[in-house]
């Protein structure tokens, strides 16, 4: 498939290409997995491994590391601002789109995305190590801020996309967006108090954007599921969610570098927040 | 519910892959949690209580590595050609990713075995609380399975791996105690039908 058409197509790097450039000057393989010890059962030779939870979360308060501590990650995987860094996971790449997300959060601009993932690259019988790769620790300036007001959204920002009748997107699955499950399908430890959506939200899945093998779909399948379908248009704003905010990192990536949406914002607190929050409106749906 | 699995074992559910089927049915074999489950006096059987030291034992980059070890031993646990069981309960429920079937045979002395398959997408946790249980459980009997208290479990798998996303590492022995559960409830039935044909 052709990805020639995407609003940023520099951005997407298909299994056989990095089969032929593991070893790209300047480029850094990152692997982030929900399965937190998948890395280690065997990984694409020269990744290295940014857990989601323990690298790019507060280990106490529910928010992200700080710049200096981003600063920190990156040093000590031989990242530096002008390394092009390769994200890829399980999962269809949810968390690598989160990691990738929390990335572009603290200004780190060189990213892209191994389309289809880990399962993919499997699949195909691509080389596999469990040796860990010897890092020369590398120098990253500290970012002067996080990009949470241009590419983040909190609580009330969410709420008054919701009073003032903007795009709210919500990733999850039917299930969740109708109410009649308060968890993930097969993660039923991980409930709210509360079922449904965030009133006026659509509710687009995820999985709409991606093929069977992982991959994305085509720009002229994603423009029918978002701006046909949806009306989103790529000068307006949009706020995405789901329950965490790795799924809708997923169709952040998508609608911000595959379509080329410009103001399109995570609202990572999602469906953990709003369905737990004394008052929040709730809107639910047959 | 229940038909003849392929080793002549009763199989307590059917191999589906629609979700509304397996969650009704898993409602209907899950264990309870026994009063003692969580209490600190329980003790650990000696295999799963070596184990545990073993971990303990370990720096958290050395659990990662034996915790590996034990996803890969996963096969061995598995049924093996000709073998036959008592009772085989193979479902993708809710709880986890994929299909797993557990599989108990209790030898004439009253020990249990257990063999287990995960299918491909069962958490790397998750394989090595399989593997971990299947050596730690073995030789005892269904009634002290479910006595296994959980609290063992942050001990081997350490904090930082126990958390949101990883909570399945508690699955397999969950599993593991229904099965055994309904074994026992079975085998009570049987007994007293006996009791009452020679009345």
């Amino acid at each position: 498939m052709s990805t020639s058409s995407y609003a940023h197509p520099e951005v997407l790097v298909e299994t056989s290409w990095l089969a032929d450039h593991l070893q790209e000057p300047n480029t850094r393989i990152v692997e982030s997995n929900e399965d937190i010890l998948l890395y280690d059962t065997g990984h694409i030779p020269g990744a290295v491994h940014i857990d989601w939870r323990a690298d790019l979360q507060d280990q106490l308060v529910r928010d992200y590391i700080t710049p200096d501590k981003f600063a920190a990650l990156c040093g000590r995987n031989g990242i530096t601002p002008a390394t092009t860094c390769i994200f890829y996971g399980d999962k269809s790449n949810w968390w690598s789109c989160y990691a990738l997300w929390a990335f572009r959060l603290f200004g780190h601009t060189k990213v892209k995305v191994l389309n289809g993932g880990r399962d993919k690259w499997i699949k195909e019988g691509r080389a596999i190590t469990r040796e860990k790769p010897s890092i020369q620790p590398a120098t990253y300036p500290v970012p002067a801020k996080r990009l949470d007001a241009e590419i983040r959204a909190f609580y009330e920002e969410a709420l008054a996309f919701s009073k003032s009748g903007k795009p709210l997107i919500d990733v999850r699955s039917p299930g969740e967006f109708k109410g009649t499950i308060t968890h993930m399908p097969e993660y039923p430890q991980e409930g709210v108090l509360r079922g449904g959506h965030i009133p006026g939200a659509k509710g687009v899945p995820w999985k709409l954007a991606v093929n069977e093998d992982g991959s994305f779909k085509s720009v002229t399948e994603l423009k029918k599921i978002y701006e046909e379908d949806c009306s989103l248009s790529p000068e307006k704003e949009t706020v995405v969610y789901c329950r965490i905010g790795e799924r809708s990192s997923h169709t952040w990536f998508a609608l911000t570098y595959l379509l080329g949406h410009k103001k399109v914002r995570n609202y990572d607190g999602s469906w953990t927040e709003w369905g737990n929050k004394v008052g929040a409106p709730i809107e639910r749906s047959s | 519910m229940t038909d003849r699995g392929p080793s002549g074992a009763t199989r307590l559910v059917p191999r589906s892959n629609d979700h509304r089927d397996m969650a009704d049915n898993c409602s209907s074999i899950d264990t309870e949690k026994s009063p003692q489950e969580d209490g600190p006096q329980t003790p650990l059987p000696r295999k799963l209580q070596q184990i545990v030291e073993l971990f303990q034992s370990l720096p958290e980059e050395g659990k990662r590595e034996n915790l590996i070890l034990y996803a890969d031993a996963t096969k061995k646990h598995e049924p093996k050609d000709g073998e036959s069981f008592d009772l085989e309960d193979i479902r993708k429920d809710e709880e986890c990713a994929d299909t797993v079937g557990v599989f108990l045979k209790v030898n004439p002395e009253g020990q249990a075995l257990f063999r287990v398959s995960l299918g491909p997408h069962v958490q790397t946790l998750t394989r090595a609380m399989t593997a971990i249980l299947c050596r730690g459980l073995e030789g005892m009997t269904p009634q002290d399975v479910l006595t296994v208290p959980s609290s063992f479990v942050p001990q081997i798998v350490g904090g930082q791996l126990v958390r949101v996303r990883s909570q399945t590492t508690y699955y397999v022995l969950s599993r593991m105690k229904g099965i055994c559960k309904v074994y026992l409830d079975r085998k009570r039935m049987a007994e007293v039908r006996k009791a009452d044909f020679h009345q």
